[in-house]
Formats: structure tokens, C-alpha cells, sequence
């Protein structure tokens, strides 16, 4: 057992758990916080160092900021948080998603081959020399297609949260 | 290995608990964005751990992250214009397309 991968672990299950049931989104996000970092602590333990700076810059420092954002534009009411499932629905669900865990979990502690220790990592392993080269010689294809989508999703974002609808101001 | 597989399983277990159990919203979306980093955590884990495992790993995560990124940018608009036009955020109130 290693004590990092451990804590990492613990910190961040514990984290998402605090997230998924806290009732104002405000304190989820914060919860959501420290889950990320745990997972971008994981991503340098793995070896996985340029992803795991990218993790921090568009998880923590992107799309958690967006959340932020939109929360404090809405800027929610009690009353407006609106009604939770019935217990009996979410104890439901709850037991659905432990099975689905234990579903999952079940493979991975049959296989020995993953409890064996880390073999040490490759010169260079997860740097960005290394992971730059891939994404700009084997996978420059998906990488620009990535541009094309992250351009569609800007305009439709745009487009939705217009206060008016398009066309109506001209 | 081990640890962080069961970690990334019980990060997608825990989002799919959010996505399906709750209904605000925003935490959905959060909890969606908790199931990606589960998959994310497996993928650098295998990239990392198996045998003749590379960085490829790494690259999907690079575009997952990317997909997640505009996704989280669409589902925040209509979560806007959602709460403009019927000024909740809670998804049972939203069910004008049932019969």
C-alpha cells in the first residue's frame, strides 16, 4: 500500500462524497475543489506531471471558475434551490451506485497484475516534450478537431445565454 | 495501481450518484464533470501501469478534458437560460416536454 496513493484516494472520495450531498451548490463547488486537486496529486504521482499542471489550469483554474460564476449570476434563493428527491429515491439510487461501485471494483482487486509496484517510469515519462510529440505528429487530427469543437461550443454557449433571442434586436 | 483504479471507480460511482439522485442543476453538472475525472484517473493509471502501457493514455485524457471543458461551457448557458425563463434550477420543475 502506498501511503500517498492512499491518501490521495481517501481525500478525494471523501471530498466528491461531501460534494454530491451538500445542498447548496456553492459548498459543492468548493467540496468539487479539493477533489480536483486530489486527482491532479494523483496525476503527479503517476508520473503524469504536464497533466497534471493542465488538470489544475483547466479544472480548477477553468471550469470550476465558470461554476463559481454562474452560482454567483444566478445568485440562488433558498427557495429557489427547489425540492431534493424523497429519501426513499435517493437511498435508492445510493444503494444503485454502491453496486455499480462494487461492479467496477470487483475486476480490478481480481487482477493481480495492478497490485504489483510501479515499475520505475521512462526518461521523460509524461513530460512535455514527450506528450507533445504524440498529440503533434500521431494525433494532430483530433487535436485540431478539438479547436473546431471548442469553437462550436463557445458560439452555442453564447447564443443560449443571449438575453434575447437571435434576430429580435435588428 | 490498485488504489488509484478504485479511486477512479469510486469517483465515477460517486458522479453517477449525483447525476441520478439529485436535482439541482448545477451539482448535476458538477457530478458530471466528477464522472469524466474518475475515467481520467483510470486512463493515466493504465497509461502508466501496464505493461507496454504509453502516453497515448495521457492524449485521451488531453481530450476528454478538452470535450469536458465545452461541455461545462453549453450545459452553464442553458443552465442560464433556463433559470431566465423559469427561474428555477431543479429538474422536476422542468417537465414541460412530459405528457
Amino acid at each position: 500500500m502506498d501511503p500517498v496513493a492512499t491518501i490521495t484516494a481517501a481525500v478525494g472520495t471523501a471530498a466528491a462524497l461531501m460534494m454530491v450531498t451538500r445542498r447548496n451548490p456553492v459548498y459543492s463547488a468548493v467540496w468539487l475543489l479539493i477533489t480536483f486537486l486530489s486527482v491532479a496529486v494523483a496525476f503527479l504521482h503517476l508520473s503524469a506531471t504536464f497533466l497534471a499542471a493542465i488538470h489544475v489550469l483547466v479544472y480548477t483554474g477553468a471550469i470550476l471558475v465558470l461554476f463559481v460564476f454562474v452560482i454567483m449570476l444566478l445568485n440562488l434563493q433558498e427557495d429557489e434551490l427547489g425540492d431534493e428527491h424523497p429519501l426513499p429515491v435517493r437511498a435508492l439510487t445510493a444503494i444503485g451506485a454502491t453496486a455499480l461501485f462494487g461492479l467496477l471494483v470487483a475486476p480490478i482487486l481480481a487482477t493481480p497484475e495492478f497490485a504489483a509496484p510501479l515499475p520505475p517510469a521512462p526518461e521523460g515519462f509524461g513530460s512535455v516534450e514527450s506528450v507533445g510529440m504524440m498529440l503533434f505528429t500521431k494525433f494532430a487530427l483530433p487535436f485540431e478537431l478539438v479547436s473546431v469543437l471548442i469553437i462550436v461550443a463557445m458560439f452555442g454557449s453564447l447564443i443560449l445565454a443571449r438575453k434575447r433571442p437571435l434576430g429580435s434586436d435588428t | 495501481m490498485t488504489t488509484y483504479l478504485v479511486f477512479a471507480s469510486a469517483l465515477f460511482a460517486i458522479g453517477a450518484y449525483g447525476v441520478l439522485g439529485r436535482r439541482n442543476l448545477l451539482i448535476m453538472l458538477m457530478s458530471l464533470e466528477l464522472m469524466l475525472n474518475g475515467v481520467n484517473v483510470a486512463l493515466v493509471a493504465f497509461s502508466r501501469g501496464l505493461p507496454g502501457g504509453s502516453e497515448q493514455g495521457q492524449i485521451f485524457v488531453l481530450m476528454v478534458m478538452a470535450v469536458a471543458a465545452a461541455e461545462v461551457a453549453v450545459g452553464l448557458a442553458i443552465v442560464i437560460a433556463v433559470f431566465r425563463n423559469r427561474r428555477t434550477v431543479d429538474t422536476s420543475d422542468l417537465a414541460g416536454l412530459s405528457g
